[in-house]
């Protein structure tokens, strides 16, 4: 770790639903993180959790790492020596079957985020980056919510918009709309929400290290309602938006045709892509390799981020889980934090 | 002894747009002339158009053609037609009702119903609906339109060489309804389709989640995907096969592909014509012409 690492911001990284393969890339990722170098996260890491699962990850992942409990993060004596970890004591992984869904692993995976959102709602850690959870072990683990998004948007009290946004490494997409059917979706897209998602994708760029974020915005209807022919919100809501937040200096593109704007993205011509509708970006972002993006949960007081892909039950403990998108996901926890932090 | 080559016309589309070239050029293609006989379809070379001029002559000289090209498929003269593009609204100046090609062969051939598919080697799409707006489709999507389509594509796939086709279907909401969470036409409409078309034989699956069932299907799980919505289709299409897609109609009692781009008046007339969208289309016209001769 760098010298100057006591101004670096402090990531919490949560080992994921103990059944699948979170805590074996977890310690894959802290093992290159003490080995530092070039490719070491500009932040400072704490593990929070229980030891036993770090344990456990260690033994998925065949790799030793160092690690220091502390009762307090305030307490910690940073050093490359070996990473600190907060010991929870709130799961025995002896005590869930690996490999499937979990209500035990699913109930400490909620616990151990509500503790971390505490602390960092008290200022004791920057950013939370987490290793894949199982949904549905979340929800039969009594954290009943849409998705993990609206979770953290209630336990860090925020009201405001916010979003799930999308990061692969040609382009970022950011959400008009989420987890609504569409039918809903529709009557949601207007001037304001909009609006609202585009400024977070450009505030949300702008802390990514995008000085000038070039945002494209997608149309609803095919090609993009032809004039007015199949569909007229281009011409009365997406156009007229586009071109208010123009004036306001964000650089906005479009709208743009579903169909296109996405090859355009991934030709370089954005940084980032709002989308009207789930399926319309996640499409796209799926067929390009969303496996190795990351997730993030833009617009909260707390920076929040995971690696796109999921338990992956069917390679468990077998040693070759991939830690590249949880090691994206720890790094742009701590780009994120750190433009957060310099506000 | 080598099978003949089919014999495909190439309708050259609106006289004034960029049709006419893209078709010469695709007709000359080395690669085409291998595979099939090319014929241009369009009006006489000693009438000219003003390029880049939308007219009513150009929208008839449109029209004629593809009418003569409809005649001559279905008389065995041709194998199959390749279509470049017409334009909506010289149609509309020459006082022709059809919107495009789509509903114009839909009229000639007598086909009660068609569909609109995306062919690509990595992919292949049907639209259950086409060109509407995206508020228009959850109430457009009804059991008597799934049931039609699913119907349609199972006994077309077999005519163009995928014997006993793979389908899947995808949802209409994200994660495709989430059990009813994220919207209710999965449940009521969609599943119900599928567990009917199961009931009659078809190999049909889902309602699978857009996010995930064109990379299962791009992957080879399934042999084509039908969609809910054209642009829910097209994003995956352009972006596994961006250039090589070809749009084909199923329903049709003849092969018919046609390239996936408009009449570009902006371009017409000056030479500049990408034609390679004309020669995919012409290439799979001869390759279905082909499987279609060969297996009925």
């Amino acid at each position: 770790m760098a010298p100057d690492m006591h101004a670096q911001p402090l990531v919490g990284l949560m080992l994921g639903d103990a059944t699948g393969i979170g805590p074996e890339i977890a310690v894959k990722l802290l093992s290159t993180a003490l080995a530092a170098g070039d490719d070491a996260p500009p932040a400072r890491l704490a593990v929070v959790g229980d030891a036993r699962v770090l344990e456990l990850g260690m033994r998925d992942a065949g790799i030793s790492v160092p690690y220091q409990i502390y009762p307090r993060l305030d307490q910690v004596a940073w050093s490359a020596d070996h990473i600190p970890v907060i010991d929870l004591a709130n799961l025995d992984p002896a005590s869930v079957a690996r490999g499937e869904v979990s209500p035990e692993s699913g109930r400490a995976c909620g616990d151990t985020l509500k503790y971390m959102i505490d602390l960092a709602l008290d200022g004791q850690l920057d950013g939370i980056c987490f290793a894949p959870l199982n949904k549905a072990a979340l929800h039969s683990g009594g954290w009943h919510f849409t998705d993990e998004h609206q979770m953290f948007a209630h336990l860090t009290g925020h009201t405001g918009f916010f979003g799930e946004m999308n990061v692969i490494p040609e382009f970022a997409t950011f959400r008009v709309t989420s987890h609504v059917a569409l039918r809903a979706a529709l009557d949601m897209i207007t001037p304001e929400r909009i609006g609202l998602a585009l400024r977070l994708a450009h505030a949300t760029l702008r802390d990514m290290g995008h000085e000038h974020p070039r945002i494209g915005v997608a149309a609803l209807n095919p090609h993009c309602g032809e004039n007015g022919l199949f569909g007229d919100e281009e011409i009365t809501t997406i156009r007229p938006t586009v071109e208010t937040l123009r004036a306001e200096g964000i650089d906005a593109t479009g709208p743009i045709s579903s169909d296109t704007i996405f090859i355009k993205a991934k030709r370089g011509d954005f940084d980032g892509v709002v989308m009207m509708y789930h399926d319309q970006g996640q499409i796209a972002t799926k067929l390009l390799g969303f496996n190795k993006g990351v997730t993030v949960t833009a617009g909260l007081k707390t920076v929040f981020t995971t690696p796109a892909h999921g338990t992956a039950f069917d390679i468990l403990g077998q040693g070759k889980a991939d830690p590249g998108a949880l090691a994206h996901a720890v790094r742009l926890a701590a780009m994120l934090a750190g433009a957060a932090s310099r506000r | 002894m080598e099978a003949p080559r089919p014999r495909i016309a190439i309708t050259v589309g609106d006289p004034a747009g960029i049709g006419p070239e893209i078709a010469r050029k695709a007709a000359d293609d080395p690669r085409v002339r291998e595979v099939c006989e090319p014929l241009l379809y369009g009006p006489p070379a000693d009438v000219a158009f003003e390029p880049g001029v939308l007219s009513p002559d150009a929208g008839q000289a449109a029209y004629d053609a593809v009418c003569r090209a409809v005649r001559d498929a279905q008389d065995g003269t041709v194998n199959g037609i390749a279509t470049a593009p017409v334009n909506k609204m010289a149609f509309a100046l020459a006082g022709l009702p059809w919107r495009g090609h789509t509903e114009l062969l839909a009229h000639l051939t007598g086909s009660a119903q068609v569909a609109m598919m995306f062919w690509s080697e990595p992919l292949k799409v049907v639209l259950a609906t086409v060109h509407v707006p995206l508020a228009d489709v959850p109430r457009l999507l009804t059991r008597e339109l799934l049931d039609g389509i699913i119907t349609l594509v199972a006994r077309e796939l077999p005519r163009f060489g995928l014997q006993d086709p793979r389908l899947a279907l995808a949802g209409l909401n994200p994660h495709a309804g989430e059990g009813d969470l994220l919207g209710g036409e999965e449940g009521h409409v969609l599943a119900p389709a599928v567990a009917a078309a199961r009931a009659r034989g078809v190999n049909i699956d889902g309602p699978f989640p857009g996010d995930t069932v064109f990379v299962r299907a791009s992957r080879g799980e399934f042999d084509a995907v039908i969609a809910c919505y054209h642009d829910q289709g097209l994003i995956p299409v352009k972006l596994l096969a961006f250039g090589q897609a070809v749009n084909v109609t199923l329903g049709l009692p003849i092969v018919r592909t046609s390239v996936d781009h408009g009449t570009a008046f902006d371009i017409a007339g000056r030479g500049v014509a990408d034609p390679s969208s004309m020669i995919v289309a012409t290439l799979l016209a001869a390759r279905l012409a082909s499987t279609r001769d060969a297996g009925g």
